[in-house]
């Protein structure tokens, strides 16, 4: 057998490179990031989007937390109950917290952060917990308390204060965000002793030399070394902006789904940085979604246009500032002609039918689905359990409705320098950068 | 919280049965034609016995599975998945119309891990508990019954043998003031006349000696002991990081101090034993009570040592990267040489502990698979090979 030699030397002569083998985490370091931007620290508004997220979750915490499997886990609060009914239910809050601005996390102020946000709940403080009312029930409400927009914020003058990880050191709407790590985190100091958060937008050319962290556009991931890639999570869908008038419009827009190519999209537009859509959710999640059908059929899309004897025509509205959805918006456009069907792009936004990105609100996919219907202007559906069966019965009707129509599931994408350790690959794209911490730099 | 592993496809009968009563409730008592399309990470030999199962249990509800030109019914079964469950999807097709669709869904299973042989020396794991909650250290303490402690960051659980299960006996919370590192560590030090103390960072709980037995907690930066009894060596714990603070008590000889590390490990020589330490700058420090020496060895950060018994009797584990998972592989020290005596073992997870037990004569690693969300305590022995 081999021998290997320990080449002893003097003490703390030499360090070691960043070797490959499994260390613990090390602390300090500052960790410099490229992301889109972000004109607002309000987790109201950063909620849209996986990298609103991910800035939200570095300075607010929520009362609970969803893990990378979907399960609801303890946050802010350390546990909970309702009544039979789901209706009334009391969150236990955990003692010793604080915010960034130095005032104690108490019942009022997590009371006051919920009813900014859901005006129709009833929340009140008790002694150490607080106390909602939803109507209608909610079996999910611990779930529907992890989604960002409902972190626990103290707004007192203007100002924004959070009990996260990290205090915001300097702050240029859409430009920069220097975090500072806080000592006293409630969950464990960070391992990283700061960040630098350049919000200058996707970088076209990746420099490790001058970001730790890039986020990547999906059709950079396969050209990007370093990158990773989370599950394809996040829909791009038609959404029609009311219900079909007639049964007729319903086949019309049911001609419109079969006439659309959703491989090439996926696979030439976003170069395999997605994954055509079957149903809203995406299969990984619910596990069911072979049981819908999206696949190519323009020979029944023409038929059903010829039998109802019209010419549709619609405008489809685009975001103008999302050159990806101009792209996949003409691509549509001229599957739907072949079809018989006239659509227009047009980045207005009063148009017929809207080209939208929905990002997975949450792993647990019967808020996810609620979260989802809801900004698309549908009923959210409501659930009495957490089975299987009843989500696909409400994704069914969700599209039995025609007014939406899922076209592929895009994957987040983002390169990371070898340098940084502990990084997770969260199949929703989310980042817990929390976690990450910085080895030693190769010279 | 759950122990021991549910392992194979015997644990899917119940799901089989409430399946196969859901499929009946649809087609009625009479015949059907099964077909059966695996979208799971079950393998085919699950699969297959998923098959024979519910053939079984559709038969126990009146539904007997025949070729497709006889059956009433046309089952097509789906086993496929979602993040935590299992999710099996049943197309029922009866005539002309749309097909009815069943469904049903239970928590994914944990299957088997077997160990990897190889090299003259055999590193074996044998699993002492599972946990969905993240585990610090397991001890296991002879007697009659067994008992097992389970050290858990915000717990301590005392679980006594029944007819070869484990019953939670006592569970005693673990008070402290200060927010517990984000790496969280903590070692179990069983005792001659208590069941055990507890070293977390920050804090220090003991067992009473009797039974019922009681555990009391109190912030204190009391030394850790740094390996088995036979070498009383203990260092200072940093409170809220994930290292030791290089301060030893009572030290080496003459040496009470080092640079900071996450592990050490001894190897017993004359005069004095040798002791290493996985330093936080990434070398690997040797004392032996005269002299501080650094090496640079492509180790993980978590040592140990074991007394095996074999080859020169003592050897140290260290972890060290194996694709996305973690191994250990153990190694025999020679005139300060690391030989390699074991084949790498992979252990299917991230090494979270690695710890050598009291007695010397095993090792216990803590192992989280970020797949499955669970935390493994395994006991590494090392067995002489053939």
């Amino acid at each position: 057998m081999r021998l290997i030699a320990l080449r002893l030397l003097v003490a703390s002569s030499l360090l070691l490179g960043n070797a490959a083998a499994a260390t613990r985490p090390h602390y300090g370091g500052n960790l410099r990031v490229m992301m889109s931007a972000s004109g607002s620290l309000d987790p109201v508004e950063l909620s849209g989007t996986v990298g609103g997220g991910n800035i939200a979750r570095l300075l607010f915490d929520t009362l609970t937390t969803t893990d990378d499997r979907g399960i609801t886990q303890a946050g802010l609060a350390t546990s909970w109950q309702s009544d039979p009914e789901n209706r009334n239910w009391q969150f236990s809050l955990r003692p010793g917290v604080g915010f960034s601005d130095g005032s104690p996390l108490t019942p009022e102020s997590v009371a006051a952060s919920l009813r900014t946000v859901n005006p129709t709940w009833h929340v009140a403080a008790g002694s150490d917990s607080v106390a909602i009312q939803v109507d209608p029930l909610n079996v999910d409400l611990p779930a529907v308390l992890a989604l960002v927009r409902n972190s626990i914020v103290r707004r007192e003058g203007g100002k924004l204060a959070g009990t996260g990880p990290f205090t915001v050191g300097e702050w240029l709407p859409g430009k920069r965000l220097a975090l500072t790590a806080r000592e006293d985190y409630w969950n464990g100091r960070a391992f990283l002793s700061s960040m630098d958060i350049d919000l200058g937008g996707n970088s076209q050319a990746v420099d490790f030399g001058r970001h730790h962290v890039v986020e990547i556009t999906p059709e950079q991931a396969r050209r990007v070394a370093g990158s990773r890639v989370s599950a394809p999570s996040e829909l791009l869908a038609l959404v029609f902006a009311r219900t079909p008038a007639s049964a007729m419009e319903g086949r019309l827009r049911g001609a419109l789904s079969s006439s659309i190519d959703r491989k090439v999209i996926a696979e030439v537009i976003l170069q395999s940085g997605a994954e055509p859509a079957r149903g809203l959710l995406p299969g990984w999640l619910t596990g069911y979604d072979f049981l819908f059908s999206t696949d190519t059929n323009l020979a029944s899309a023409r038929q059903a246009v010829a039998e109802t004897k019209q010419k549709p025509a619609w405008s489809l509205g685009y975001d103008a500032n999302d050159p990806l959805a101009r792209l996949v918006s003409e691509r549509i456009a001229l599957n739907a002609s072949d079809a018989g069907i006239r659509l227009l792009p047009t980045p207005r936004a009063d148009s017929d039918v809207r080209l939208v990105r929905l990002s997975l609100a949450s792993l647990d996919p019967h808020i996810a689905i609620e979260s989802w219907a809801a900004s698309i202007g549908l009923v959210p559906p409501k659930f009495a359990g957490g089975s299987s069966e009843e989500l696909y019965a409400a994704e069914r009707v969700l599209l039995q409705t025609q007014q939406v129509i899922p076209l592929v599931h895009v994957k987040a994408a983002v390169a990371v320098a070898g340098v940084v350790n502990g990084w997770s690959n969260s199949r929703s794209g989310d980042w817990h950068l929390v976690d990450v911490w910085l080895g030693v730099e190769k010279p | 919280m759950c122990h021991g592993i549910p392992a194979n496809s015997e644990d899917l009968a119940p799901l089989e049965d409430k399946f196969a009563e859901k499929i009946i409730s649809v087609t009625g008592p009479g015949l059907l034609s099964l077909e059966v399309a695996n979208h799971s990470s079950l393998n085919q030999a699950e699969v297959e016995a998923v098959q024979r199962g519910l053939i079984t249990s559709l038969a126990s509800f009146g539904g007997r599975v025949v070729n497709g030109d006889q059956a009433a019914a046309a089952v097509r079964i789906s086993l496929s998945e979602d993040l935590k469950n299992y999710v099996w999807i049943a197309e029922i097709k009866q005539g002309a119309g749309e097909p009815s669709v069943a469904m049903i869904s239970m928590p994914r299973l944990k299957l088997n891990i077997s160990p990897l042989e190889g090299g003259s020396l055999v590193i074996r794991k044998t699993l002492v508990w599972s946990s969905q909650d993240q585990i610090l250290d397991v001890a296991e303490i002879a007697g009659n019954p067994a008992r097992a402690v389970v050290l858990y960051p915000e717990q301590i659980t005392i679980y006594q043998s029944q007819g070869g299960k484990w019953q939670a006996e006592q569970s005693v919370p673990v008070a402290h003031s200060q927010p517990w590192p984000r790496d969280m560590r903590g070692r179990l030090a069983p005792r001659k006349d208590r069941l055990f103390d507890a070293y977390l960072p920050g804090a220090f709980c003991q067992s009473t000696s009797g039974l019922p037995f009681g555990v009391t907690c109190r912030q204190s930066d009391d030394p850790w002991p740094l390996a088995g009894e036979q070498f009383p060596l203990s260092g200072f714990f940093t409170p809220a990081k994930n290292y030791f603070t290089g301060a030893l008590s009572p030290g080496i000889g003459g040496q009470r101090s080092l640079p900071a590390f996450y592990s050490a490990a001894v190897v017993p020589r004359t005069p004095a034993p040798l002791w290493l330490f996985a330093a936080v700058d990434g070398n690997l420090h040797l004392l032996d009570g005269t002299k501080d020496q650094s090496a640079i060895l492509r180790w993980g950060s978590d040592i140990a040592s074991i007394h095996s018994g074999c080859g020169s009797g003592w050897q140290v584990l260290a972890s060290s990267p194996n694709g996305a998972d973690d191994a250990v592989r153990a190694f025999e020290i020679r005139d300060r040489e690391a030989v390699p005596a074991t084949q790498p073992l992979a252990l299917g997870g991230s090494v979270s502990a690695l710890w050598t037990a009291f007695d010397g004569t095993s090792a216990i690693a803590v192992l989280h698979s970020r797949e499955m969300g669970t935390y493994e305590a395994y006991r590494l022995t090392i067995t002489c090979g053939q």
